[in-house]
This record gives C-alpha cells, sequence and structure tokens, in this order.
C-alpha cells in the first residue's frame, strides 16, 4: 500500500538516491500541481517528503508546503538558511563539500558516491560518524563493481565497522545504513518505490520513483487528474520478486531502477547489488556479534545467521 | 549470418565454461527456411565439430532444423543428412491436408506447396520415422484441425503436437470449434482402435494436462534455456525476443560475439517462476497444468515490456482442449471398462 508521496518541487531537485539526476535547468513545479499534490496525499493518507531544488523557492510555495506535515530533503548546497533548519535529510552529490561541512545531530545525511570515492575517501566517515545520528551512504554505481571492487568493499566495511563498535561502547548509537540497520531490522525493509512510495514530479504527473522521471519522461504512472495507474504493480511487491522473496539482506534497497537497468525487469536484482547486499549484511553478522561481547545489545534481535553465499541466485536450486 | 559471425559464435560459446559445462551442444538453425543456406549450415558445422574436436570438453551435439521440406531431397541437403545423420533431429512442418496446406503456404505464383513437399515428407519419414511434427494453428486454422490430424497419421507420423498460437488472434466461439475437432480425433482414434499403438503421441490427449499446479510445474515452460545468435551475432534467449519476432517491443539483447553475454540479463529468466509470474487466477486455475506460455509472447503482450506478466491470451483454448482430453480418456475408459 502507498504510504509516502516524494514531491519533486523542481527539475533540479537534489537526487538523494542511486541515480543522478541529469537536469540543469529549473522548472518548478506549478502551483496548482502543488496544491494538487498536497490534496491528494491528503485523500490516500500519504506522508509527503517535498525535495528541494538549490535556489529559494518563491513565498507562496513556502506557504503551500507549511499547510502540511512533511519532510524536507534538501541538498548540503541548499540556499534558504531558515528552511534549511527545517530540513530532515540532506543530501551531498559527492564528497567536494564533506569535509568543511559542520555536521549535526538530529539530521539524516546522505553521501552519494561512487565506488572509487568511496574505497579513497571512507576514512573521512568514521570522524562524521562521531558527529551524527544517521548517514546513509549511497553507491551511484553499484552495476560497476567488480570481484576486486567486492574485496575492497568489504574492508571499508570492515573498518567502518571497527569505528562504529567504539562508538557503541563509548555509548553513542549513530547509525550507518550501510552497518547498523540489519542489525535492527527483522524483516525487509526496501525501498518500497512503486509499492509505499510513489513520486510526483514537476510536471504533475507520478512515477515510480525520482530515477524514472530522471530517465524517461514518458515513463509515467498516472498523474493528478486521472489519478495513479501502476501497470504490474504487482512486479515491485517482495511476493513477486522471485529471487529477493528469498534473501535476508533485509537492509537492501532492492533498487527498483537498477534492476530494471540492469535485468530488464524491476523484479530481479542484478549479481552486484546482491553481492554488495550480501556484504553488508555479513558485516552487519559481524558487527553485532562484537558489540554484545561488551555487554547486552538489542536483546529481542535474533542473531544473523552464517551464511555460504552472497548472491542468493547462486542458491536457487534450494529454494523448491 | 557470414561464416566469420558463426564461427566467432561458436568460438565464444567453447571458451565460455557455463555455457558447455557437460552439456551437449544442440545447434538449431531457424529463421526463414533453412535448406536455402545448407552450404553454410554445412560450412558452419564442419567448423564447430572441429572446433569441439580441438576444446578437448568431450562435448556431445545435436542439429535441429524444421524445414518445410520442399528443398528436402535435394542433393546437397541429402549428402549433409547423410553425413550428420546420427546427431540430426529434423523435422518438417505439414500443415495437415492438401487443402489446408495450400491454405497457408503458397509458392510466388500463387501455387499451393502441397504437391512438392509430399513425397519428400515420405522420403524425411523413412529417413527420420521416429521424429513427430508440430502442427501450430491460428484461427483460419481451426476448422481443418480434424481432418489434418487424420492426414498426418495416414501419412505415417505417429508424433504429433497440435499447438494454437500464443498470440491473441482467437475470437469468439474459436474454442467451440476447436474442441469439437479435437474430440472427432479422440472418436476417431478410439474408434478405429488407434490408441492401442503405443508409438502414437498426441500431444492434445497428454494425461498430464488440465489439473492444478503443482511443485513440479515451476519451471520455465522453454524446457531449458538457448543461446539464440542473430545473423550478425547479437545473443537473445530465444529467438522470439528478436526484431523480426516482435510485434511491439524493443528486442531483447543479452549480449553479443564482441562483449559476450550479460550474464544480469539471465537472471529474470533463470529466477521466473510461477509465483512472481502469475496473476492468482492463473495460479489457482484448477486445469492450470499444460497451459502453454512463453517469456517472449509474455514480453511482447506485457503493458509495461515485462516477461513476468502472464499472456492469457490462450486461455479459452486450453480449456477447450482439457475438456476434449477428459472426453478421449472417459471414453478410453467406458469402452475398456468391461475388460477390467
Ligand atoms: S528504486 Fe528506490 S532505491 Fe532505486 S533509485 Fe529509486 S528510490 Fe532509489
Ligand atoms: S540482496 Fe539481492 S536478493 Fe536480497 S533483497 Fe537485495 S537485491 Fe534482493
Amino acid at each position: 500500500m502507498v504510504q509516502y508521496l516524494v514531491i519533486l518541487l523542481d527539475d533540479t531537485s537534489v537526487s538523494y538516491c542511486h541515480c543522478n539526476n541529469p537536469y540543469k535547468e529549473h522548472r518548478l513545479i506549478s502551483l496548482d500541481d502543488l496544491r494538487n499534490g498536497i490534496l491528494y496525499a491528503m485523500k490516500e493518507n500519504l506522508m509527503i517528503q517535498f525535495v528541494y531544488p538549490d535556489y529559494d523557492l518563491p513565498e507562496e510555495y513556502k506557504e503551500k508546503i507549511e499547510s502540511i506535515d512533511h519532510h524536507n530533503i534538501v541538498s548540503s548546497l541548499y540556499f534558504d538558511k531558515l528552511m534549511f533548519e527545517e530540513s530532515d535529510v540532506v543530501v551531498f552529490q559527492d564528497w567536494s563539500s564533506v569535509s568543511n561541512y559542520d555536521f549535526e545531530p538530529g539530521k539524516a545525511y546522505v553521501i552519494k558516491t561512487t565506488k572509487t570515492d568511496l574505497f579513497d575517501r571512507y576514512c573521512s566517515l568514521k570522524e562524521i560518524l562521531g558527529k551524527v545520528d544517521r548517514l546513509n551512504v549511497v553507491i551511484t554505481d553499484v552495476e560497476k563493481f567488480t570481484d576486486g571492487d567486492f574485496e575492497s568493499y568489504k574492508k571499508v566495511l570492515s573498518e567502518l565497522s571497527a569505528e562504529i563498535e567504539k562508538l557503541y561502547v563509548a555509548g553513542k548509537s549513530p547509525q550507518l545504513n550501510l552497518l547498523t540497520d540489519r542489525m535492527m531490522l527483522s524483516e525487509m525493509n526496501n525501498c518500497g518505490a512503486g509499492e509505499t512510495n510513489i513520486t510526483l514530479a514537476p510536471n504533475g504527473k507520478f512515477y515510480v520513483c525520482p530515477a524514472f522521471y530522471y530517465e524517461n519522461e514518458a515513463d509515467s504512472v498516472g498523474d493528478l487528474d486521472k489519478g495513479l495507474d501502476i501497470k504490474n504493480k504487482q512486479l515491485y511487491r517482495l511476493d513477486h520478486a522471485p529471487i529477493c522473496r528469498h534473501c535476508d539482506a533485509w537492509q537492501c534497497k532492492r533498487c527498483i531502477w537498477l534492476n530494471r537497468k540492469t535485468t530488464l525487469e524491476v523484479n530481479t536484482p542484478s549479481h552486484e547489488q546482491c553481492v554488495i547486499a550480501h556484504l553488508e549484511r555479513n558485516a552487519s553478522r559481524e558487527l553485532l556479534n562484537s558489540i554484545r561481547k561488551h555487554g547486552t545489545f538489542l536483546p529481542e534481535q535474533d542473531e544473523i545467521e552464517k551464511i555460504d553465499y552472497l548472491d542468493p541466485f547462486d542458491k536457487r536450486a534450494d529454494w523448491q | 549470418m557470414t561464416i566469420s559471425v558463426a564461427q566467432s559464435v561458436i568460438n565464444y560459446i567453447l571458451s565460455t565454461s557455463f555455457l558447455v559445462k557437460g552439456t551437449t551442444i544442440i545447434y538449431d538453425f531457424i529463421g526463414g527456411e533453412p535448406l536455402l543456406k545448407i552450404n553454410l549450415i554445412s560450412e558452419i558445422m564442419d567448423y564447430a565439430v572441429n572446433e569441439m574436436k580441438k576444446s578437448n570438453l568431450g562435448l556431445k551435439f545435436k542439429i535441429r532444423i524444421t524445414t518445410n521440406g520442399i528443398l528436402y531431397n535435394n542433393s546437397k541437403v541429402q549428402s549433409f543428412i547423410q553425413k550428420y545423420h546420427d546427431h540430426l533431429i529434423i523435422s518438417i512442418s505439414i500443415d495437415g491436408t492438401k487443402k489446408k496446406n495450400d491454405l497457408n503456404r503458397v509458392f510466388k505464383n500463387g501455387k499451393g506447396s502441397y504437391d512438392s513437399i509430399i513425397s519428400n515428407v515420405y522420403l524425411w519419414h523413412s529417413q527420420f520415422p521416429f521424429i513427430g511434427t508440430r502442427m501450430t494453428i491460428s484461427h483460419d486454422d481451426i476448422p481443418f484441425v480434424y481432418e489434418s490430424v487424420k492426414h498426418l497419421i495416414s501419412l505415417g507420423i505417429k508424433k504429433i503436437d497440435v499447438n494454437p498460437v500464443l498470440e491473441n488472434v482467437w475470437q469468439e466461439g474459436d474454442e467451440v470449434i476447436y474442441e469439437e475437432q479435437l474430440m472427432n480425433i479422440a472418436d476417431y482414434i478410439i474408434d478405429n482402435d488407434l490408441y492401442f499403438d503405443k508409438e502414437l503421441d498426441l500431444t492434445c490427449f497428454d494425461e498430464y494436462i488440465g489439473k492444478p499446479l503443482g511443485k513440479k510445474d515451476m519451471i520455465n515452460p522453454c524446457g531449458s534455456m538457448f543461446l539464440s545468435v542473430d545473423s550478425l551475432g547479437r545473443f537473445y534467449t530465444c529467438m522470439r525476443f528478436a526484431k523480426y519476432s516482435l510485434r511491439s517491443k524493443k528486442p531483447r539483447i543479452i549480449g553479443d560475439i564482441h562483449n559476450g553475454i550479460d550474464k544480469n540479463k539471465l537472471r529474470p529468466l533463470y529466477a521466473l517462476d510461477l509465483q512472481s509470474l502469475y496473476t492468482s487466477e492463473c495460479f489457482f486455475c484448477e486445469v492450470a497444468t499444460g497451459c502453454k506460455w512463453c517469456p517472449a509472447e509474455n514480453y511482447d503482450s506485457s503493458s509495461t515490456g515485462t516477461i513476468y506478466e502472464r499472456s492469457v491470451a490462450t486461455c479459452n483454448m486450453h480449456k477447450a482442449r482439457v475438456r476434449a482430453k477428459n472426453y478421449y480418456w472417459n471414453k478410453i475408459y467406458q469402452k475398456n471398462k468391461w475388460i477390467e
């Protein structure tokens, strides 16, 4: 069931996920579409997440936005200081402004990175983890991982894990999506595009997620006039995902957009996405076990089992 | 296809371990009329056999050809058949009676092809007595199904696979005529005691069809995946994903001779299971077994370009077949019950 509506306020709204936003020209959503989008969310009981461009919005837009409960997703370069205070999620498009940034608790931060940048610069995450409540690292070239990259990623996770262990022992509890989410979950918690959340683009049309809009404007799944119309919507659900249904890398985003890009099917993930998620899962397992050596930790959570595969697809003979 | 593209394909296959591990390679020549290119096929197979030997992988191979039969008695075709007889699975597609065949298969001059192929059918049948034929039927063919099957049986052909096309060509009432036609076949076989002939194999009366789905049915309908290659060396999982086979969708290419196979693009086909594919209507259908579907037809007819949207165009035709099959087996039972 759809629970969230992501509203892209402008074509240049910050991209917070695996895809990059190719739009360079401003195109602000019309005030009518904004109004109708909010109305739609009210009628359908949806929580709104507004996604901002870098520039200051006109007053009437701010007023409209303030008329409803919502979350704000903004770029680290966002212009409007006042609105910035109100932001819930701050997104870094790359590492360029990360080092001088004044991180503070109470917000979630997203750092988008290529694999190469991550392998070069992950050490700076250690310091950030000491300052924030939540940090999401989002890799933008998952599909390009090679076997050598998997090894490097494993090393990165292990080093970050050691840092998190230190922080937890010292009484802090920062969350890093790659390592702490799986420890705290007891079922799949994926991105939910097309199932629990949909996106309203500045053209007044609905999309499965912002990436589908960025990739092809014609790929809409309805509009504000005629309502939502997701064809084959069962394919966004876990019960129609033949590999993921058998998986316990519960923190995995199960990125529908990457699925379609790499395997041509929204319900089937690539090998790379699965291996990355399993390296995270296994590192979370180690982390959970390590923290528990210092005392009781998440007692309600079961142990994360040891497994002998990194891609559930390789175990498909056991599924029947 | 040029010989150099074909050679690159063979080189790629033989050097790609996941494609050849412990397998028999089936070289399947399709697209247009393959026997028109018998010289090329012959050259490709000579190269392939040589390379397979050199590879020391201990590979076995089969050659599959489906032909319209017109060139079957050609001397080059016959010497190819002699050379590779033990590896060949060659079938002639005959559309039944002269009337029905000539309705579908005509030469450029407008003359039907039946008379030209019938002597070749006898030749083929003498060379490959155990190979059957596939009768693909569309809307216009339904009234001829009974006559056609009877005719094929009279030619000595024992394995006959009657298949309604999977595309949505069906009109209201087709299923009624189809059911009658199949029941006529059932009567013909039973009244003439042909069902005692163990070699007679009509897939339309297969006992397994028309039951609820069981665990064993959770498999890909193609049985196995094939690597298909077009004339430019582009790879598909089946030629039905190539441009010339599709009505409206983009070709679904999984690689080419230069870059190899993109394994990620194979995952949906290998992972596909009925729970992910079926709507609840099909999943819980009480006569679901044997109801044919094909990933490429799913793809072509789907609303979102997915192989995971089950095409149900033949639903009524399948149900008609199930009723006729039930009639067939009940009639046999009634006829023989006094023996038990
Ligand atoms: S499908 Fe989900 S995870 Fe993937 S890009 Fe879209 S929002 Fe992000
Ligand atoms: S790891 Fe792979 S199988 Fe598991 S949820 Fe992620 S994409 Fe699906």
